[in-house]
């Protein structure tokens, strides 16, 4: 029994001055590469060289240009296959290699953050006796799950039982590749960008419903079946919320729609509130995370889809959730939170420190609402998307239209007419989604309002305390 | 440009295969090895359904209300790849296109709201 457990404190431990005496020099070292980065930033030296750190894309073009070279001198066996293979071969690897590494090395930190967090939404630990704060439980977990014995069920389909955790990633590794780090950042900068997102996030349907029907199981195939309803019904509002993103900045492509951000110094979640809205709610129902995770409801239907998948198989699905919920994260912070610029910081700062910076807050966004509200049932969905967020996000795309074209001919640019855009929406949007959630009988007035009732246990005393909830219940 | 980025998705593509395939093969190496157990037994790879015994195959009859909704998620998915080249070139079309989509949308609008009193928007 740890003293932690018992209730007593820990003795606690005394800095060394040698440490102390090192931190401050880390400190003063920190500051001054600071100031001499500051300096080298306001002379310009640093515009367009090759180890301009606030945007790799300059040195990748570089290595390009200088490969390209290279390869004009010496000419090679395998020239026929074009002019620049060589350079094209080395930046297109180095560039899905640092996608590949970015987000699994965030997955392994996701696991750890979200479980943490979700702990202290419920007033629980969360996992801490793995390494130093629980640190390498994600690691543990992983190792766990190798050394799993591997099941399938007799009937099952035996291919296609396989393919899903495989199949499952690969939409969610090419939907990383638009998304802009940088103002030259971008690894599949296609000018179809957004039709391509939706596309291809799209496959994730077939995977998981490939994985539910080859289980030969009542629940899986029924947690299948419920994740295409699902899915299918909120790709509408989706698809619709995004083209309100491209009526108003004119492009589909991600890196012109975060430039337009950048020049109209404005971001397009202050433009179009309720876009934003539809589009954030939308995905969270296609992420299958917990408000809206009817297919893998777990006192309903077991598992959903993946009831018979265990070990790392079952690891790869986990995996694949969380990966997509940042990308959902990715593509709000992009989209609506004005990507990699942040009204002119990103002169100082690098623009993928503000993008992942911005992803961050968004995914706090997701999980607070894993660890806030209750599962919703599959009708009450069913319902939001068809009857709620279908005719709204069809409203709104009409007021939108109507504002690009006034956009696109007003003289007067710039603050003025965003400005006015910005009070017409949030107006709109405020009045909408109250007139139509009433419309659809949603009446707060007539419901009792209810204190929260607090349990007094191990972390519940302080939090009762602090929210000044009435004291009952025994203390344990 | 387009077939540079073409190949650019297949070396995610090829990326995403291996990545997960990394995994999967270890815990293969790790059966080779003799470090994780591998003891079929009938009761084990029996399907699970809570430990009831299965009732018959799955790959039966499924409620139809399920493809009412896959109806209309055709219909509107197609409305919006319609809508798509319409709002890339907004800025550049007269402003009777804007008119146009309107009642474009209009009469999809119009099959909603029928379609919602016909009940087909309801889960029963």
């Amino acid at each position: 029994m740890s003293a932690l457990r018992m209730g007593r404190r820990l003795p606690r431990r005394t800095v060394p001055r040698a440490l102390m005496a090192l931190g401050a020099l880390v400190a003063i070292g920190f500051v001054a590469v600071n100031v001499a980065i500051g300096y080298v930033v306001i002379d310009g030296r640093l515009d367009g060289q090759w180890y301009d750190v606030r945007d790799l894309g300059i040195g990748v073009q570089e290595l390009r240009e200088w490969l390209d070279d290279r390869n004009a001198q010496q000419p090679g066996i395998l020239d026929f296959l074009g002019q620049h293979w060589i350079s094209y071969a080395v930046t297109a690897l180095l560039g899905a290699t640092g996608i590949l590494s970015i987000v699994g090395g965030a997955l392994l930190i996701l696991i750890w953050v979200e479980r943490r967090l979700i702990g202290r939404m419920q007033i629980r630990r969360g996992p801490n006796r793995v390494g130093p704060y629980g640190l390498l439980q994600p690691i543990a977990d992983a190792v766990k799950l190798i050394q799993k014995e591997v099941l399938m069920p007799r009937g099952a389909d035996k291919v296609l039982f396989f393919l899903p955790p495989a199949l499952i990633f690969i939409p969610m590794i090419v939907a990383w590749g638009p998304i802009p780090w940088g103002a030259q950042m971008a690894y599949l900068d296609v000018h179809v960008g957004i039709l391509f997102l939706i596309a291809v996030s799209s496959l994730t349907t077939l995977a998981i419903f490939m994985a539910g029907w080859s289980s030969n199981n009542h629940y899986a195939l029924l947690g299948a079946m419920r994740t295409i309803a699902m899915m299918i019904s909120y790709e509408i509002p989706l698809s619709i919320a995004l083209l309100s993103v491209v009526l108003l900045s004119g492009s589909m492509q991600l890196s012109t729609i975060v430039e337009w951000q950048s020049t109209h110094n404005v971001w397009l979640a202050a433009l179009l509130p309720l876009a934003m809205f539809t589009y954030f709610f939308s995905s969270t129902a296609e992420l299958n995370r917990t408000p809206n995770d009817i297919a893998e409801a777990e006192s309903e239907i077991v598992a959903g889809f993946h009831t018979e998948y265990s070990g790392m198989k079952f690891g790869l699905f986990y995996a694949v959730e969380l990966g997509n919920a940042l990308f959902v994260a990715a593509l709000t912070a992009t989209l609506f939170l004005g990507g990699w610029s942040l009204f002119g910081l990103e002169e100082w700062i690098p623009g993928y420190l503000i993008l992942g910076a911005k992803i961050s807050a968004a995914y706090f966004l997701l999980v607070w609402l894993r660890g806030t509200l209750p599962r919703f049932r599959l009708d009450q969905l069913m319902k939001f998307a068809w009857q709620f967020l279908i005719p709204l996000s069809l409203l709104n795309l009409l007021i939108v239209a109507v504002e690009a074209s006034v956009f696109a001919r007003w003289e007067v640019k710039g603050i003025v007419s965003l400005g006015l855009f910005a009070i017409v929406n949030w107006a709109a949007a405020i009045i909408l989604v109250r007139e139509w959630a009433r419309r659809m009988g949603y009446r707060p007035e007539r419901e009792a309002v209810r204190q929260p009732i607090l349990t007094q246990g191990v972390g519940g005393l302080q939090a009762a305390r602090r929210l000044g909830a009435p004291e009952m219940g025994t203390q344990v | 440009m387009i077939p540079e980025l073409f190949g650019r998705v297949g070396v995610l593509i090829v990326l995403g295969v291996v990545f997960p395939a990394l995994p999967l093969i270890a815990s293969f190496a790790f059966y080779l090895l003799r470090r994780r157990p591998q003891n079929p037994d009938p009761v084990k790879h029996a399907t699970y359904e809570c430990g009831v015994e299965s009732e018959g195959n799955a790959w039966g009859q499924f409620n139809a209300r399920y493809y009412l909704f896959a109806l209309g998620f055709v219909i509107f998915d197609v409305e919006v790849v319609f809508l798509y080249p319409w709002a890339l070139q907004h800025g550049i079309l007269n402003t009777d296109a804007l008119f146009k989509a309107a009642i474009f949308v209009g009469v999809l609008a119009f099959g909603l709201a029928y379609a919602w009193r016909r009940g087909a928007l309801e889960w029963r």
